[in-house]
């Protein structure tokens, strides 16, 4: 790791005037970063990924609001594990609670957070792996396409094939979520258009966050029977294969309207329209239905050589996901 | 998965002579130092104004360095030197020049500086499918082949293991001028002591090798490496300390591994599922090595008829191997296991049936394991290949079985036992402690036969000035040593009889030592203390030697063993569950039960891990590891874990202590690929068990031809190849 300083924030304004060189466009490498948990942004610099010569550290900001769960928001440094164990959020919109319920590890979720999650930065292992001169880091080459592509992007893909690794983020999106921002000129930004394929802006980001902007809160829709399936290779500290999250309006056991997200298997959160459309009138209890409507997930899908898997498993995470959303007596449980 | 309360509780064992136990539960001496932090690994170890080195490598499977910027990696503060032997690497993390600097953090910024620029070759990452084909066959083969009701043929691969050890390779040099101590975290420290002699630069009257603890030791920790060898010639040079230690990264390319092997096997069986022989070409790889590959297949456990084996070691663009725990067995364990099972499903008969039938244990001792183990996991309710429960679901369950030898290995070892007229008891090993719970164990044998308790007696192990021990490899640390400390317990006592005889005016033959007092007879005669005060000199030294042969404490043959796994495999996921591994193991003449059982436990859980998980995976183009952490690098975890019951087996014929650090691993994985052909009704014949593959197998049971029944009802195939 290299030389770097750190400030303490003690607020949100004063986290917001040290961002204040990145507003004016200073040299890139040589800008600032918000640090929150650190979970990702630690290892990023241990692996001489990121080297930022000055970390703002925002777990010193003394706003209590950042930290508050209320009803529908949340503030952004709340931690995954308290978001897992809100029982108000459980009742309000259990995808969200249950999106990072088992997220990483018990140490991982007491520390990273809200915000923290949806900006981490993608997992593929060219990225992270510093002898890769990739697209992400300036490169002219995605070594996924002709390398080692198991966990890359079904959807979405190219130039370059990351999958989006936040879980929460495409809960939030099934709730019509949003952030609130400070330090720029807008105030709130929708949590569909916060992510930006790396076709469409820059592939050195995933994010469409302006310089200087900070998120400050997390505000969504209540979706209380939503639900959420992530399908895992090892259960513990894993990255899902793929996995999904639905909200549904019910009329009875018939589907009034649905919305379904999926993630890890496109470079941002991949909503799944047509397959909303499919269950639109499905009843629950007609299981040939829900697997015809399901199955529309695989649709459109791009998989490259050693990922097909991920495309089988999709509609198997959207029915897993709406069947974790309709389970009786779902609200009283409580997370792990 | 399993309930938390549940895992890993010693279960009641049914087999057992606890006879044979000298001791139940005692907990390691080391325990409480380990879990609070207080232990001081060598990594740990830290000297004012010590230097630290690290290796120059090679990023790419094949790579030629164009430009690199020594000057100006010497110029930063802090930096030493800079070496540069080579411009070629052979593979991703190839050793090509190192930097001696003050501090870790000069040493990456020169790193940085250096800036080397590589020019990528074509690497050549794995065995290539294509090339693992079997000869024409013997006359043995092809006659069984001609005698066969059904000729089966199977491909089976896996993948590299790394050792992943906590703590990483690596040595401290801590140089005190004309003399030096050499903190290693190695498996064996007079191994160190002599090859580190090369390079130190110091007689070896002058420095000693000190182990205390060691993070993990699992094969590939014998030698010192480069980044020892390093270490030590710069200490030389400048009579300055020097830590150096592999990253996570270097851990994963560098340091060793359990290496890759395609292994074709076709066999000719009859009517009855008797195996006739057949052919068995094992693919090896090997790295950048030119031997180590391989797979111990045919084990010798079934009699698979006239089968002949070949092996082709096959070298490519990677690290290459070291031992890793029973090198090459449960490679080949993992096809011969899976293999008898197909070929029962082949002929219709029961796995374990046919087990039974194939069993070269002539002592009978996994026999009956066999057929403990069916009642204990409920053998009589497996079910036909693929069948579909009852309540429909995707979850599919099934049970496999494997089985485990392992020959009783030891060598020369020396102790010795000092009582001090104060009282105090040291016992005096130089052997390392690789996380067996070696150090408890010699305790308790020191213990049992002086006749004290175990808290009385302070271990000493670990030091290349100690009386020698083996290196820890083979399963040989604990019976090879604890026969040393158990004589020179009896020479010892035998000194303080004689003494307390000539003082007390006794005959010594009625004089006893038991929990720790002297007793004539029935009757206490003097506690510890008051004996201890006798001692005409300041302490009496008991000596031990063994001379690693035969030896009464020691029966012969093999140590048996076998495991059965239950598991659930979600067959729209493909993930696997391993629910519950009974795991029966002959170890001899149990010192410590609670360590022994540790011991399988481990065992099982790195066989798991091997079976679901590990995989080296070099990208394809470049050859460089895309997964060189402990992430990407997946390792079974805490969710992951089964119940698992170990189960000591002991017999008459076995009455000394054997090893049990290496045969558990070996059955482990073909136990849960047999139970995951029996979940799914196809085999997964490549490690390791990856949904995708899994989901694979699905598709394939699915396709199997119209009325070919899902548990593998013989299927006519004529009567000869």
């Amino acid at each position: 790791m290299n030389r770097f300083s750190v400030i303490q924030a003690r607020s949100i304004d004063e986290a917001a005037a040290a961002l204040a060189p990145a507003r004016q466009g200073a040299r890139r490498v040589a800008l600032p970063q918000l640090k929150a948990g650190g979970m990702d942004l630690i290892d990023l610099m241990k692996e001489g990924i990121a080297e930022p010569p000055t970390l703002i550290n925002l777990l010193t900001v003394e706003e209590a609001a950042l930290r508050r769960i209320d009803e529908g928001r949340f503030g952004a440094l709340v931690t995954l594990a308290e978001l897992a164990a809100d029982a108000a959020l459980l009742r309000t919109a259990p995808v969200i609670a249950r999106s990072v319920a088992l997220a990483a590890t018990p140490q991982v979720r007491n520390v990273a957070t809200a915000a923290g999650s949806l900006l981490q930065r993608p997992r593929c292992w060219y990225y992270r792996n510093h002898q890769f001169d990739c697209l992400k880091k300036g490169g002219s080459t995605c070594f996924a396409v002709e390398g080692e592509n198991r966990h890359h992007a079904i959807f979405g893909g190219g130039p370059c094939h990351i999958v989006h690794p936040s879980n929460l983020a495409p809960a939030l999106v099934v709730c019509d979520g949003s952030v609130d921002l400070v330090g720029g000129d807008r105030t709130t930004l929708p949590i569909a258009r916060l992510f930006h394929g790396p076709d469409r802006g820059s592939v050195l980001g995933e994010h469409t966050l302006e310089p200087g902007e900070i998120i400050v809160g997390i505000r969504y829709r209540p979706a209380p029977t939503s639900g959420f399936c992530a399908i895992k290779e090892k259960q513990s500290f894993d990255w899902p294969l793929v996995f999904a999250c639905v909200a549904l309006a019910l009329e009875g056991t018939t589907i009034a309207g649905a919305r379904v997200c999926a993630g890890a298997v496109a470079p941002t959160p991949w909503p799944l329209p047509a397959v909303e459309e499919a269950l639109r009138g499905v009843d629950l209890g007609d299981g040939a239905a829900l697997s015809r409507a399901c199955a529309v997930a695989a649709e459109g899908a791009t998989p490259m050589r050693d990922n097909a898997f991920k495309v089988r498993l999709l509609p198997v995470a959207v029915r897993r996901a709406i069947e974790d959303a309709v389970r009786p007596a779902r609200a009283e449980e409580a997370t792990p | 998965m399993a309930d938390a309360d549940q895992i890993n509780q010693p279960t009641a064992n049914r087999s057992f002579n606890d006879a044979m136990v000298v001791d139940a539960n005692a907990s390691r001496l080391d325990g409480v130092a380990k879990v609070t932090g207080r232990a001081r690994y060598a990594r740990d170890v830290t000297v004012p104004g010590m230097l630290y080195v690290q290796g120059i490598r090679s990023p790419w499977g094949v790579g030629k360095l164009a430009a690199i910027d020594v000057p100006a990696a010497k110029a930063i503060p802090g930096v030493v030197d800079v070496v540069v032997e080579r411009d070629t690497g052979e593979y991703d993390g190839d050793w090509i020049g190192h930097v001696v600097a003050e501090s870790r953090l000069a040493l990456r910024r020169a790193m940085r500086a250096l800036a080397p620029r590589w020019e990528r070759g074509e690497p050549k990452v794995g065995i290539d499918p294509g090339q693992v084909v079997l000869d024409a066959p013997d006359e043995g083969a092809s006659a069984a082949y001609r005698r066969a009701a059904h000729i089966f043929e199977a491909e089976y691969s896996t993948p590299v293991q790394t050792h992943s050890a906590l703590e990483t390779h690596g040595l401290v040099v801590e140089h005190r001028g004309e003399s030096a101590i050499v903190h290693a975290s190695t498996q064996g420290t007079f191994a160190v002591a002599e090859e580190i002699a090369r390079f130190i630069g110091l007689p070896r009257s002058r420095y000693e090798v000190r182990c205390e603890y060691v993070g993990g030791g699992f094969g590939a920790k014998f030698q010192i490496g480069r980044e020892g060898s390093t270490a030590a010639t710069v200490a030389a040079a400048t009579k300055r300390s020097v830590h150096s230690f592999c990253t996570r990264r270097e851990e994963h390319l560098d340091t060793g591994n359990r290496p890759s092997s395609h292994i074709k096997v076709k066999l000719g069986v009859a009517r009855d599922g008797a195996i006739l022989g057949g052919q068995i070409a094992v693919f090896g790889g090997t790295g950048v090595a030119r031997g180590g590959g391989g797979a111990s297949i045919p084990s010798r456990r079934y009699a698979l008829g006239e089968v002949s084996a070949k092996t082709t070691n096959v070298r490519f663009n990677a690290g290459a191997p070291r031992a890793m725990r029973a090198p090459g067995h449960p490679q080949g364990a993992f096809a011969e296991e899976l293999m008898l099972d197909e070929v029962a499903a082949l002929a219709g008969v029961d796995p374990l049936e046919l087990r039974l039938r194939l069993d070269t244990d002539e002592s009978g001792a996994r026999r009956a394991m066999y057929r403990a183990g069916a009642e204990m996991i409920g053998w009589s309710r497996r079910h036909a290949n693929g069948a579909v429960p009852e309540e429909g679901g995707p979850i599919r369950t099934g049970l496999g079985v494997g089985s485990t030898s392992w020959g009783a290995l030891r060598g020369p070892a020396q102790a010795e036992i000092v009582v001090h007229r104060d009282g105090a008891v040291e016992l005096r090993s130089g052997a390392q402690d690789i996380g067996t719970g070696f150090r408890t164990v010699i305790g308790i044998a020191a213990a049992d036969a002086l006749g004290v308790p175990l808290e009385s007696i302070d271990v000493r192990i670990g030091r290349s000035t100690l009386p020698e021990g083996p290196a820890s490899g083979g399963s040989v640390t604990t019976p090879s040593v604890t026969p040393a400390v158990i004589a020179a317990a009896q020479d010892a006592k035998r000194q303080l009889l004689e003494v307390a005889a000539q003082r007390l005016g006794v005959a010594a033959a009625r004089l006893t030592i038991v929990g720790g007092n002297l007793r004539d007879g029935e009757r206490v005669a003097l506690a510890w203390a008051d004996l201890c005060r006798l001692l005409p000199t300041e302490s009496v030294v008991g000596s031990g030697r063994f001379d690693g042969r035969g030896g009464t404490l020691f029966g012969e043959g093999h140590s048996h063993g076998v495991q059965f796994a239950e598991v659930e495999v979600d067959i729209e996921t493909g993930v696997i569950g391993v629910r519950r591994v009974i795991a029966f193991q002959a170890c001899g003449r149990i010192l410590c039960r609670k360590t022994a059982e540790s011991q399988v436990i481990g065992g099982v859980i790195q066989g798991l891990s091997y079976a679901l998980f590990e995989n080296r995976l070099l990208d394809r183009k470049t050859g460089a590891m895309v997964n060189p952490n402990l992430e990407a690098y997946k390792i079974l975890g805490s969710v992951d874990m089964p119940v698992i019951e170990p189960i000591l087996w002991s017999d008459a014929t076995q009455t000394g202590a054997r090893g049990l650090g290496e045969p558990p691993v070996i059955p482990t994985a073909g136990a849960v690929a047999c139970a995951v052909l029996n979940a799914v009704g196809a085999p997964v014949r490549h490690l390791p068990m990856t949904p995708d593959k899994v989901l694979a197998a699905v598709d394939a049971a699915a396709a199997q031809p119209a009325g070919q029944p899902a548990d593998g009802r013989p299927r006519r195939e004529g009567g000869a190849a």
